[in-house]
């Protein structure tokens, strides 16, 4: 019965939402077969994850060819690389129809689209069926931004679409691309990931497709300088819907890099890697620093968000073991404290209709189940050493350290640009003293509580006991950056021979 | 040789099960009927009576086995392994941790006890509770940690806990300042301890990451990467035990509870920079620069602090700047290659520390939250077990003969001697002048003379036993801890020198009599003549002194403060604006900007073709078919 366990996730939720769209349903029954879905979704993905064994090289594989003349094929599975991205995205989303009250059912229909087309992205070993889950993924976005937004919400969802088109134009360039260049090495048309993997790529032609694939990925995570849009969408966009694009959409965008740029480009990737280690660097750093004058809660908690990545894609780029599982175990870390930060962030404004910091003050006091939930968040999401966020951090900052002393320097500034706007956005808004408002402020109700509790348990479990996650990604990791290292010596090699002539 | 010993992991457990405990039963309780006092008192003492207990036993424990055998370890699970790096959540007790282990758990169990009456009838009596048994938790996870990431996480435990219980009156805006700035402060220093243990895993951490291992391999680190990884770890420990130029958090840090002052930024969190060099002793000793830095570093810190200590008119901040002192002693020592003599101060500073502390704190406690040593005065008739207790604390503190200070002081001055460092020496000598002088200012400022504020006097009571028990227990220990490590000069034999010495890799210089008799001579003398100033302006009628010229700036603390806040802080605030406001709108996003100004412009253009009348829609037909037929008749040769 659990063969088919990854287009059960998929598909589930896809038809769910298409058919709360349809038909003329209460928003309260939306919001519950939302729920139940997306929990019956999260309850599959653990069993997933826990029948996960890291020797077999795809798990749960399933291929049907869809039009074979073109080599297109419905083509879905696991690996080390995507088993805990897909973790993140099934276990997260039922968090968004407990916790909040929208008016209505379109929003939660959308959610429901969303959650279907990111594990499909997720699973998808197929470049066309990647592509197009990618591209039905941006709808409900679109949708929920632009219609159950803030007041400037129109201008953000312009702003995140016309970003995210352009992007996405550019990949389905480079996709066909890939598909002539294999036509024309092997006499037959693929899609499949596990076959333009062999493709020997050079040239001009070769550097402009991963240009291509890499813009898109971009502006998905967001490195710098493709992070504009972010603090618009975020800070508009439902909390809901922030919560799903920080939380899982943005480590898509890591996840699209690893699974795809990496074994296919990995000549212009070896290249350009230095310099995308510093747009990653600069980008934690940038963002880090604008986050502090923030005074808008949640573009604070975006600029945050935005400076992390910074750092998750930065373990990318290293070319090294221990930097790149930090980045695949920093996806679970940063989206569980961030994603609950967003969610807190989320309760606060639905009780006391303010996001201004200043209109805040003295949480703590009525609500220290709340405030301990925040803090923990918090001190996770500044790499605090006992929580997730420690282990995934120190990884990255090790291996960036191997790769590039002064990036390995650059990186490990985020130990302190973190705290700075952390601690200081913690004091006004859980310390000092209450004002009318904070007065009122309820503490997390028991359905609040036993949905953000397990969250908070699973920051710190993961921050004791890392090592369940890490063996499941270790063998996948390990072979990814062979494919590199192996590169990387290539290259010096013909620099070395070129410096000898 | 290694033996695993099962009931390690216990010991940081218990504290950390107790904080569990104890954080739940004030988060389900405090808005509700609330749980009494006492029940909260005797919880939060559990956790650190039994890892007192387990620590003694761990001491005889190691002193059953052989000399060069003394290392108990349990490694629990394997924490963290990707290729190379495999680092498992182990402990590991030795002469030097254990040492460590039983002054932490001892003074810390006491604290506990005193706080209990200390902290009586506040409203947040539970958390208090809950955060004190999360930072000895902390603090012994970093002391017993087998390798250097499992101290980190200790490390930037007992920072959290230090961060929680300094802005534990968070009400005042002010506490929770000092508490952002000790996390961010201490998180400069913590980015030099991750970069130095990154370094240190590059060079030689592939055989193991723990310390066992990295002595092992220790001589193959090259000399210059030793060296980084040396200061780095060092600048670590600059952030932690608040040396130059970042302890400029731990004057702030006295907005917390006193018996955190005592616990944390005194007898405990502070000196964990001291401890972890000598832990790194087989790197230290390997690179001689990176230890001379560090003597500088900590003789100068000791002179800087000393001098602002004189000046200070709250007797925390005489205390915390007391503290910095001290700790910059315990730099010099370890600085100079002699470990064991740090240690040592580290131990005996921890007693007579915790002790003037706690005293003081009975003393704020009986004048109702009055820090100010000039509304004080005259305390001695109604606080007598606190002005004896304190006597013996100021006299560990400001050096007098057979105290327990005196002892360690003397052992660090003479290594200095020893090594051949005569002008570190010699401003140890200026510093303990120093010192004599501003502990017995205090001194007499509050409990000699007559009393400053006669309202506040006559409300002052002694504290309630279970305050004053510990602080004669510790007064005992500030008294006596000094004869454990008698030097041979005094017929005794370096009994924790000894003790420490195979789990340190140090060289005792030969002792040479004229050098001891010197170190000694002018210890006395310096002591002799800082009390008798003291003595003299405020020994019987203290009057508040008119600060001018350098005094003012003194007393002003060179005005490092606000040198950093115009240098740092300020800079990187404006730094952040700039960003969000005028970098991001018009430069990041100006690309996006002005492609939609584009296309917005371009549609203008268009539109003034745009009329919307029929004829000219129609002339413009007429244009497009003659151009097209033209064109057509040119391409087709017509």
């Amino acid at each position: 019965m659990f063969d088919n366990l990854l287009t059960v996730m998929i598909f589930g939720p896809l038809v769910t939402g298409l058919v709360l769209l349809l038909l003329p349903l209460s928003s309260a029954i939306a919001r519950f077969a939302g729920a139940f879905v997306s929990i019956i979704c999260a309850l599959l993905g653990v069993k997933l994850f826990a029948d996960f064994s890291p020797a077999t090289s795809v798990a749960f594989h399933q291929s049907y060819p869809v039009i074979p003349s073109l080599g297109i094929n419905y083509s879905i599975g696991v690996d080390g690389i995507s088993i805990l991205v897909l973790l993140v995205a099934v276990i997260l989303i039922p968090m968004v129809f407990l916790l909040f009250k929208e008016k209505q059912k379109g929003y939660y229909a959308n959610l429901m689209v969303a959650q279907g087309a990111m594990v499909g992205a997720i699973a998808a070993r197929d470049v066309i069926m990647f592509y197009m889950f990618w591209e039905i993924m941006l709808l409900p976005i679109f949708f929920m931004i632009g219609l159950y937004g803030g007041e400037r919400r129109v201008a953000a969802t312009i702003k995140i679409t016309v970003y995210t088109i352009a992007g996405s134009l550019l990949m389905f360039a480079s996709i066909v691309y890939l598909a002539i260049m294999y036509q024309s090495q092997t006499g037959v048309w693929s899609f499949a990931m596990d076959s333009l993997t062999s493709l020997q790529l050079t040239g001009t032609g070769a550097t402009l497709a991963f240009i291509g694939f890499m813009v898109a990925f971009a502006i998905k995570i967001p490195l710098f300088p493709f992070h504009t849009w972010l603090p618009d969408a975020y800070t508009e966009a439902p909390t809901g819907t922030t919560f799903v694009l920080s939380a899982i959409m943005a480590k898509i965008g890591v996840y699209a890099v690893i699974r795809f740029v990496v074994p296919v480009f990995e000549e212009s990737f070896v290249r350009f890697a230095l310099i995308l280690a510093f747009s990653g660097v600069i980008g934690m750093m940038y963002c880090g620093i604008a986050a502090l004058v923030q005074k808008d809660f949640k573009r604070m908690l975006a600029f945050s968000s935005a400076s992390h990545m910074g750092i998750i894609a930065l373990g990318i780029f290293c070319m090294n073991l221990q930097a790149l599982t930090g980045t695949l175990f920093q996806i679970v870390a940063h989206a569980t404290s961030t994603g609950v930060l967003f969610l807190l962030l989320g309760i606060i404004e639905e009780r006391m209709e303010t996001r201004n910091i200043d209109d805040l003050g003295g949480v703590a006091y009525r609500a220290p189940l709340f405030a301990a939930c925040f803090a923990v968040a918090m001190l996770a999401s500044v790499g605090l050493p006992g929580t997730s966020g420690f282990i995934g951090e120190f990884l990255i900052i090790l291996g960036a350290i191997k790769f590039n002393i002064l990036i390995g320097v650059l990186a490990g500034t985020t130990l302190i640009i973190g705290v700075c706007y952390m601690l200081w956005l913690f004091q006004r808004v859980f310390f000092e003293k209450q004002n009318k408002r904070t007065e009122q402020f309820r503490d997390l109700s028991l359905l609040e509580t036993i949905t953000i509790v397990p969250v908070i348990l699973l920051i710190i479990f993961m921050g004791l006991y890392p090592q369940p996650f890490i063996e499941r990604i270790k063998p996948a990791a390990e072979q990814y950056t062979l494919i590199l290292t192996d590169r990387a010596e290539i290259a010096d090699h013909t620099i070395s021979e070129t410096i000898a002539k | 040789m290694e033996q695993s010993t099962p009931y390690l992991g216990f010991i940081p457990l218990l504290p950390l099960a107790g904080a569990l405990v104890l954080g739940l039963m004030h988060i389900a309780t405090c808005q509700g009927k609330r749980i009494p006092d006492k029940l909260y008192g005797i919880l939060g003492c559990i956790g650190p009576f039994i890892a007192l207990i387990l620590a003694v036993k761990v001491f005889f424990e190691l002193k059953a086995l052989d000399e060069g055998k003394r290392v108990l370890l349990q490694r629990v699970y394997n924490w963290i392994e990707v290729g190379d790096l495999k680092i498992s959540m182990g402990f590991l007790a030795d002469p030097l941790s254990s040492l460590m282990l039983l002054f932490v758990t001892f003074v810390g169990f006491l604290i506990h006890l005193y706080s209990i009456g200390y902290m009586a009838g506040d409203k947040n009596f539970g958390k208090f509770f809950a955060y004190l048994n999360l930072f000895l938790a902390s603090m012994l996870l970093l002391v017993l940690g087998d390798g250097p990431v499992v101290m980190f996480v200790g490390w930037e435990g007992v920072g959290l806990c230090s961060y929680l219980l300094i802005s534990f009156y968070s009400e005042d805006p002010a506490n929770v300042v000092a508490g952002n700035k000790a996390f961010i402060v201490n998180r400069i220093g913590d980015l030099g301890f991750v970069l130095g243990i990154s370094f240190l895993f590059w060079g030689i951490g592939a055989d193991g990451f723990d310390y066992i291992s990295l002595e092992a391999s220790a001589t193959n680190l090259n000399p210059t990467l030793g060296l980084t990884v040396c200061l780095l770890l060092f600048v670590g420990a600059t952030g932690k035990s608040a040396q130059i130029p970042l302890y400029v958090w731990l004057p702030d840090a006295m907005a917390g509870p006193t018996p955190v002052s005592a616990l944390i930024h005194a007898a405990t969190m502070v000196t964990a920079g001291v401890y972890m060099i000598a832990r790194f002793s087989f790197l230290y000793v390997q690179v001689p620069l990176a230890g001379e830095i560090i003597a500088w570093v900590g003789i100068l810190t000791a002179l800087l602090a000393a001098i602002f200590g004189m000046y200070q008119r709250d007797i925390k901040k005489i205390l915390a700047y007391s503290t910095v002192s001290q700790l910059g002693y315990m730099f010099a020592a370890v600085g100079l290659t002699a470990y064991s003599a740090g240690i040592f101060h580290v131990f005996t500073h921890a007693f007579f520390k915790a002790l003037l502390f706690l005293g003081a704190g009975s003393v704020i406690h009986a004048l109702h939250h009055e820090q100010d040593i000039w509304k004080m005065g005259g305390l001695k008739k109604k606080l007598p077990v606190t002005y004896w207790t304190m006597l013996f604390g100021a006299l560990a503190l400001a050096g007098c003969p057979l105290f327990s200070g005196f002892f360690s002081k003397d052992e660090i001055l003479y290594s200095a001697l020893a090594h051949g460092h005569g002008a570190i020496w010699f401003i140890g000598l200026i510093v303990a002048g120093i010192t004599a002088y501003y502990t017995f200012r205090m001194f007499f400022v509050v409990f000699h003379g007559k009393p400053a504020d006669q309202s506040l006097y006559d409300k002052a009571h002694e504290s309630p036993p279970v305050m004053t028990v510990p602080l004669v227990i510790l007064a005992v220990g500030a008294v006596f801890a000094g004869f454990l490590n008698l030097p041979h000069l005094f017929g005794g034999h370096l009994m924790v020198s000894h003790w420490l010495s195979p789990s340190l890799v140090e060289h005792h210089p030969d002792p040479t009599l004229a050098l001891e008799l010197l170190a000694v001579g002018g210890s006395i003398v310096a002591f002799v003549i800082g009390v008798s100033i003291a003595y003299r302006k405020f020994g019987t009628k203290a009057q508040e002194p008119v600060y001018r010229g350098f005094h003012k700036f003194a007393e002003n603390k060179f005005m490092v403060d606000e040198l950093f806040g115009a240098l740092i802080v300020t800079p990187y605030r404006y730094l952040s604006q700039g960003i969000s406001r005028i970098i991001e709108p018009w430069v990041t996003d100006g690309p996006l900007k002005s492609m939609a100004l584009l296309y917005r412009l371009s549609g203008l253009a268009f539109k003034v073709f745009q009329v919307g009348l029929v004829r000219v829609y129609a002339i413009y037909m007429v244009l497009g078919l003659s151009i097209m037929s033209f064109l057509l008749i040119k391409t087709l040769n017509l």
